[in-house]
């Protein structure tokens, strides 16, 4: 057995509730408009009383809290509306500074039939404040995504860090397998760049990395080519289904794109500008092959173009076996 | 205690006038076209509905069910796999939640999918039946079969299953609609049903 409350006890119960209450009759006035809800909306509960619901609210005609409503009271059928799907549908604020400023509260609301008396009361609409949840749910989905972003983005170039490009070139490797076609890999390295590092200072040095990254970056297609920060001064290229003769033009037109960047150095002997070597393997990987077998070979021509004195691009011919300058 | 033909088709009817309702409501939020059809309706034993849930490829279920009593009394559920429901909840509220982080938020939208459905449907029934039925809200859950409470139990129960379609944003989901009703509240489904045939002149 449970107390009966006086009917004067339970409207002060309703009326310090911590959630806003709107209690309507069959005809949609209201009955009960609680002191949480009149605290965060323009209407007192005396102004409230006995006016029609749509009239006081307007900005609920036409939502679906007007069709939640007429289900309640007429076909005795609950309702929630979620703060995802309609986030601020009530003029409800905080505080006054956010009601000038038109910020209002996110709001979960229930709609629930009454039906012991439906004359009197019809209707109860509960509303909680999700505003908090709302914005801490904000900050960490914003966090998740930045921790994502993080894990595959080297933060000096904003170019993809050598382990999405690992990831990413075992695929594009396995798909190139599945369907025989061919798989350009183009290794970038920037010539003498550690004297370059000494003369100028390391500021200077991460402003050359970042430029020949962005001038790489605007080369490639962005829909399907692979472009990384393999390591230190070291840039790699994946380009599925470049053939060998047109990877090398690529990779002379790298080198030439770099050279018109013009980047002071006064660290070398020669041209006294900043230049990058290119090495370039290309194949059709067999059911045996492995990443390691292209990449070594780009690493190879990379290391012939280096040692001949840098500013080349150079090809290795997995096929034949030798070597020959690109362009 | 099965469904004829006629009885079939009824039912098929009048909730694919809930769920058409339920869809129309539905574009309204999303301000986009939502389609929702019924194609099917079958009544099955209690222990026959889970195998009509395991039978698909799918193990993780996303629930949302809802009681109503009156005239008679059901348990509705409507059941996505897990996957389905994040992607209709990822289409409704946007595309900048990946499917791993499905939140509170997001269970709540999805709770008032689920709500808007099985009140449409069951205010098809009471409407066309010229009853009143009473609602509880609704409750979302995720789990997998075997946590679907709602399947097991000693009591002979039946179980109205309905297949539905649901395409947003041109994409097409698939899930369930359960009404679970004890022989006696199914068979005062049925009585209400026929009543309504007779009205009809269809019987």
């Amino acid at each position: 057995m449970t107390t009966d409350l006086e009917c004067g006890t339970l409207c002060s119960v309703i009326d310090n509730l911590e959630v806003g209450v709107i209690i309507i009759n069959a005809e949609r006035r209201v009955v009960r408009w609680n002191h949480w809800l009149a605290a965060r909306n323009c209407h007192t509960a005396e102004q409230a009383d006995g006016r029609l619901l749509l009239e006081l609210m307007p900005e609920i005609i036409g939502t679906r809290l007007e069709l939640a409503i007429d289900q309640a009271i007429r076909s005795r059928m609950p309702s929630l509306l979620s703060p995802a799907l309609h986030g601020t549908l009530l003029p409800l604020y905080q505080n006054a500074e956010d009601r000038q400023r038109n910020r209002r509260m996110h709001q979960l609301i229930h709609v629930i039939p009454l039906v012991d008396a439906p004359l009197q009361a019809a209707c109860l609409i509960q509303v909680n404040d999700v505003t908090a949840t709302v914005s801490r749910e904000r900050v960490l989905r914003q966090q998740a995504e930045n921790l994502r972003r993080n894990s595959f983005v080297d933060p000096l170039t904003g170019i993809f860090n050598r382990r999405k490009f690992d990831e990413l070139f075992a695929l594009e490797f396995a798909k190139a397998q599945r369907q025989q076609k061919t798989l350009a890999m183009i290794m970038v390295d920037i010539d003498q760049f550690a004297a370059y590092a000494d003369w100028y200072g390391h500021e200077q040095r991460d402003l050359v990395l970042r430029d020949i990254a962005a001038e790489l970056k605007a080369a490639i297609q962005p829909a399907g080519d692979i472009l990384a920060r393999f390591d230190n001064e070291r840039f790699a290229l994946a380009l599925p289904g470049m053939e060998e003769k047109a990877a090398c033009l690529f990779a002379e037109n790298l080198r030439l794109r770099i050279n018109t960047l013009k980047i002071a150095n006064e660290s070398v002997a020669e041209g006294k500008q900043v230049t990058i070597s290119l090495g370039v393997a290309v194949m059709v990987p067999e059911a045996s092959a492995d990443t390691h077998t292209l990449l070594s070979s780009a690493d190879v021509a990379l290391y012939q173009a280096t040692h001949e004195g840098g500013n080349s691009a150079v090809c290795f011919s997995v096929e034949e076996g030798n070597f020959f300058v690109c362009g | 205690m099965d469904l004829n033909e006629l009885q079939r088709d009824a039912l098929g009817e009048i909730f694919n006038i809930g769920v058409g309702r339920a869809a129309s409501s539905l574009s309204q939020i999303v301000n986009d076209t939502v389609l929702l059809s019924a194609p099917e309706v079958t009544l099955v034993h209690r222990e026959d509905a889970a195998k009509v849930l395991l039978g698909s490829e799918f193990r993780q279920f996303s629930t949302v069910s809802q009681h109503f009593s009156g005239a008679f009394d059901a348990e509705a559920m409507l059941v996505f796999p897990e996957s389905n429901a994040l992607e209709i909840v990822r289409l409704m509220v946007g595309p900048h939640m990946s499917v791993e982080e499905l939140s509170e938020f997001e269970q709540e939208a999805m709770c008032e999918v689920g709500n808007i459905i099985l009140n449409a449907c069951m205010s098809a029934l009471a409407d066309l039946f010229h009853l009143s039925l009473n609602g509880t809200l609704p409750v979302h859950r995720f789990g997998d079969t075997e946590s679907l409470t709602f399947l097991a139990g000693s009591q002979e129960q039946m179980v109205l299953v309905l297949q539905v379609d649901m395409t947003i944003s041109q994409q097409r989901v698939q899930g369930h609609i359960l009404f679970l009703l004890s022989v006696v509240s199914m068979q005062s489904l049925l009585d209400c049903l026929d009543i309504y045939l007779r009205e009809q002149g269809l019987l």
